[in-house]
C-alpha cells in the first residue's frame, strides 16, 4: 500500500458568499496519478485553488493534510516550496517579467529552501534551454516576457517547463488539455509522463477523458456539487463516457 | 527675497526688484500677467507651492572668476556656473543674457527663473554628440535660479544625459530648466535621472522645447525618491515634428512629485506620444497634469497620451489629468489614465512558484517600470537606470543582466552550442 501524500478531510470552501466545496474528502497516494472528473461548476478548479492557497478561496471548515501537516493556513509560496505545483488552466500574462529571470528566481528560491546551492545564470540557462528543446518550444520563449502574447499551447508548454525545472512532489494539472492541438497535447503529456518516478503524485483535473489517453490514471474521482461522489479505477472513464456525469450517483 | 511679493508688482517693479536688465522686460511682463503661483494655479494645484513662494529666500549669487576644467564628455554646471567642459566634444558653451521668449510659457516660474538668471548658459551642438550634463548644487537653504539653453543645428543627433548632484544643498529651492531649440531634421534625446531624498533641495524645472520641421525629441525622465519636485514643460511641434515623452515616477514618503506639460501641435503631420508610469508608496502624491493641444494648423496630427499608476499603500495618491484640446477634425488622438494596485492574479502566480511575497511584489513593480526603461536605445543607459530604479526602490541593486539584457543568455547558450 502506497503512502498518502495528501489527505483532504471534510473540506468546505467558498468564493465570496457562495459555498463551492461542501465537505470534500480525497486521499492522494504517493506516486499515483489521480484524475478528478466532473461537470462544469462542480468545484474542480476551486479544489485546485484551495490546495494552492488562492486568494479567492476561503476555507471555512476541514483540513488539507500534506506530508502530515495541515496546510490550510499556509502562504502560497510555502506550499510551493514544500513541493505543491499547480499548472494553471489560464496562466496569467506578466509583461515586463523576463521568463528566464522569473524561473531562475523560482528555482533558486526552492533550492535555497532545500539547502542547496543556487544556480548561476549560465548553469540555469543551459538546463532551461535543454528542456525548452524537449518540449518543442521556440528558443525565444526564454527571453520573452512571462506568458505575454503566448498562444494557448505555448502557455501550457511553459507551465510544463516550470514544472520540470521545479521538480515538485505533488503536481496539479488543471485542464491541461484545454486549448491544445494534438501535437501540443502529445508534447505536454510526454513532459508529464517523464516526471513520473514512482514517488511524485499527480492530480489531473479535467472535463474530458482525452488527456487520460496520454496520462494513464491510477484512480478516477468524480466531483459533483462540491463533493467527491465516486472513486474507482481507470475503468470508470469508459462508464463516464458512455453514461455521462448525470448517471453517477453518490456512493 | 519673497517670490510671492512679485505677484502684486508691475513689470518695471519686477525688473527693479530682481535687478534684471531691460532685455528681460518681456519676461517681466509675462510674469506680471500670469501672477505668482498659488495653490489655486492650475499648474501647481497638486503641488505645495505656497510655502516655497512665501518664504524669504537668500538667492545664490551667480558670477565671479571660475576656473573651468576639462572632463570626458561631461558638462558640469555647479550652482549655475559651468565648471567643467568635455575635452573631445565639439559643443559651444556661452553665456548670453537673452533667449527667445516668444513661446508664451504657461508657467510663471519659467519667467522668474529667466529674470533671476544674470546669464543663460547656452550650449550649441554643431555635430552629432553624446554628452552628460551634471547639475551640481552645493548651497543649502538658498534659492538658486539659472537657465540652460540647448541649440541643435539642422541634421544633428544629440543625446544628453542629465544627472543631478545635490546632497549638500538640503532645503534649497532650484528654479531652472532648459530652453531647447531643435532645428530642422535634428534629433535630441534628453534623459533625466533624478533621485531625491527627503529634505533635499526642491527642483522646479521649467522647460521649453521647440521642435522644428521634421525634427524630433525623445524626452525620458526618471524621477525617484522621497523629495518634492516638479517638472513643467511646454513643447511646440512644427510640421512633421515628433516628440516621444516617457516619464517614470517612483515617489515615496510624503513627497509631491510629477510632471505638468503642454504639448502644442502647430504644424501639420506632427506626432506626440506621451506615457507616464507612476509608482507611489506610503503617503506620496504623484502628479501627471498633461495637456495636448492641436491648433487649427495642426492637420493630420497624431497625439497619444497615457498615464498608469500603481498605489502601493492606502495613503498614496495619484493626481492624473490627461487632457486633449483639439481644434481640427483630421487627426488621430487618444488619452487615458488608470490608477490601481498590483494585480493580485499576477502576484499569486509568482507566489505559487515559491517566490516570496515581497520578492514577487518587487518583480511586478520592476516589470511595470521596465516598459519605460526598456524604451531607451542605449543599452548602458538602460542598465544604469535599472540599477538606479532598483536602488531607489530596494535600497540596493541586484539587477542582473538577465533582467536587463539578453547578452549573457546568448553567451550561455552559445557556450553549449
Amino acid at each position: 500500500m502506497s503512502q498518502t501524500v495528501m489527505n483532504i478531510k471534510n473540506l468546505h470552501a467558498k468564493i465570496g458568499t457562495k459555498e463551492i466545496l461542501k465537505g470534500l474528502n480525497l486521499e492522494l497516494e504517493e506516486g499515483k496519478v489521480h484524475a478528478i472528473m466532473g461537470p462544469n461548476g462542480a468545484g474542480k478548479s476551486t479544489l485546485s485553488k484551495a490546495i494552492t492557497g488562492h486568494y479567492d478561496i476561503e476555507v471555512t471548515d476541514g483540513e488539507i493534510d500534506y506530508k502530515g501537516q495541515n496546510i490550510v493556513d499556509w502562504e502560497p509560496e510555502d506550499r510551493a516550496l514544500e513541493g505543491i505545483f499547480l499548472s494553471f488552466q489560464n496562466p496569467v500574462e506578466i509583461p515586463g517579467v523576463n521568463n528566464a529571470y522569473f524561473l531562475r528566481t523560482a528555482v533558486n528560491a526552492k533550492r535555497k529552501y532545500e539547502g542547496k546551492e543556487e544556480l548561476n545564470a549560465a548553469e540555469f540557462l543551459r538546463e532551461m534551454k535543454k528542456l525548452v528543446e524537449e518540449l518543442g518550444m521556440k528558443p525565444e520563449m526564454i527571453s520573452r516576457s512571462l506568458n505575454e502574447g503566448f498562444s494557448g499551447g505555448e502557455k501550457k508548454r511553459n507551465e510544463i517547463l516550470q514544472m520540470m525545472m521545479l521538480e515538485p512532489d505533488l503536481i496539479i494539472l488543471d485542464e491541461i488539455d484545454s486549448g491544445l492541438d494534438i501535437d501540443a497535447l502529445r508534447a505536454v503529456s510526454e513532459g508529464i509522463n517523464k516526471m513520473k518516478d514512482g514517488k511524485r503524485s499527480f492530480l489531473v483535473i479535467t472535463h474530458y477523458s482525452r488527456i487520460l489517453d496520454y496520462i494513464e490514471p491510477d484512480y478516477i474521482h468524480v466531483l459533483k456539487d462540491g463533493k467527491i461522489i465516486k472513486t474507482a479505477g481507470p475503468e470508470l472513464v469508459a462508464e463516464l463516457e458512455e453514461k455521462g456525469y448525470g448517471a453517477i450517483e453518490e456512493a | 527675497m519673497r517670490p510671492a511679493l512679485l505677484g502684486a508688482m508691475t513689470p518695471e517693479e519686477i525688473l527693479e526688484t530682481l535687478q534684471a536688465g531691460e532685455e528681460k522686460l518681456e519676461a517681466a511682463r509675462r510674469l506680471a500677467q500670469l501672477g505668482m503661483p498659488t495653490r489655486k494655479s492650475e499648474a501647481y494645484r497638486y503641488f505645495e507651492i505656497e510655502p516655497l513662494m512665501e518664504r524669504d529666500w537668500e538667492p545664490v549669487q551667480i558670477g565671479g572668476e571660475i576656473e573651468i576644467t576639462e572632463s570626458e564628455r561631461q558638462i558640469v554646471i555647479t550652482d549655475g556656473i559651468v565648471t567643467q567642459l568635455p575635452r573631445d566634444v565639439e559643443v559651444q558653451v556661452a553665456c548670453s543674457s537673452a533667449v527667445d521668449l516668444s513661446g508664451k510659457h504657461f508657467d510663471p516660474l519659467y519667467y522668474l527663473s529667466h529674470l533671476m538668471s544674470p546669464e543663460i548658459i547656452s550650449i550649441r551642438f554643431r555635430r552629432d554628440e553624446k554628452v552628460t550634463i551634471v547639475h551640481r548644487f552645493t548651497q543649502p537653504g538658498k534659492l538658486l535660479a539659472y537657465r540652460t539653453a540647448l541649440y541643435l543645428d539642422a541634421n544633428v543627433r544629440v543625446q544628453v544625459e542629465e544627472r543631478y548632484e545635490g546632497e549638500q544643498a538640503c532645503g534649497a529651492l532650484v528654479l531652472g530648466g532648459y530652453d531647447a531649440f531643435i532645428a530642422r531634421d535634428a534629433r535630441l534625446s534628453l534623459i533625466k535621472d533624478q533621485t531625491l531624498r527627503e529634505g533635499d533641495y526642491t527642483p522646479i524645472l521649467s522647460h521649453r522645447i521647440k521642435v522644428d520641421t521634421q525634427a524630433s525629441c525623445d524626452w525620458h525622465t526618471f524621477d525617484f525618491g522621497a523629495g518634492n519636485g516638479l517638472q513643467l514643460v511646454d513643447v511646440e511641434l512644427h510640421e512633421h515634428a515628433t516628440i516621444d515623452a516617457d516619464h517614470l515616477l517612483y515617489a515615496t514618503d510624503h513627497c509631491r512629485r510629477g510632471t505638468v506639460s503642454r504639448i502644442v501641435h502647430i504644424g501639420q503631420s506632427s506626432t506626440s506620444n506621451q506615457r507616464a508610469k507612476n509608482i507611489l508608496a506610503e503617503k506620496a502624491r504623484g502628479i501627471f497634469d498633461a495637456l495636448i493641444k492641436v491648433e487649427h494648423t495642426g492637420k493630420y496630427t497624431k497625439a497619444h497620451q497615457n498615464s498608469k499608476a500603481i498605489l502601493l499603500n492606502d495613503g498614496a495618491y495619484m493626481a492624473s489629468k490627461p487632457q486633449l484640446e483639439i481644434y481640427i477634425d483630421d487627426l488621430e488622438a487618444s488619452h487615458g489614465s488608470t490608477t490601481g494596485q498590483l494585480d493580485e492574479a499576477q502576484l499569486f502566480y509568482l507566489r505559487s512558484r515559491g517566490i516570496a511575497k515581497e520578492e514577487a511584489r518587487k518583480m511586478l513593480i520592476l516589470a511595470f517600470a521596465n516598459e519605460i526603461i526598456d524604451a531607451l536605445e542605449d543599452e548602458a543607459l538602460r542598465e544604469r537606470l535599472h540599477a538606479s530604479f532598483e536602488t531607489a526602490y530596494w535600497g540596493q541593486t541586484q539587477v542582473s543582466c538577465m533582467e536587463t539584457c539578453h547578452g549573457c543568455e546568448e553567451t550561455a547558450l552559445g557556450e553549449k552550442a
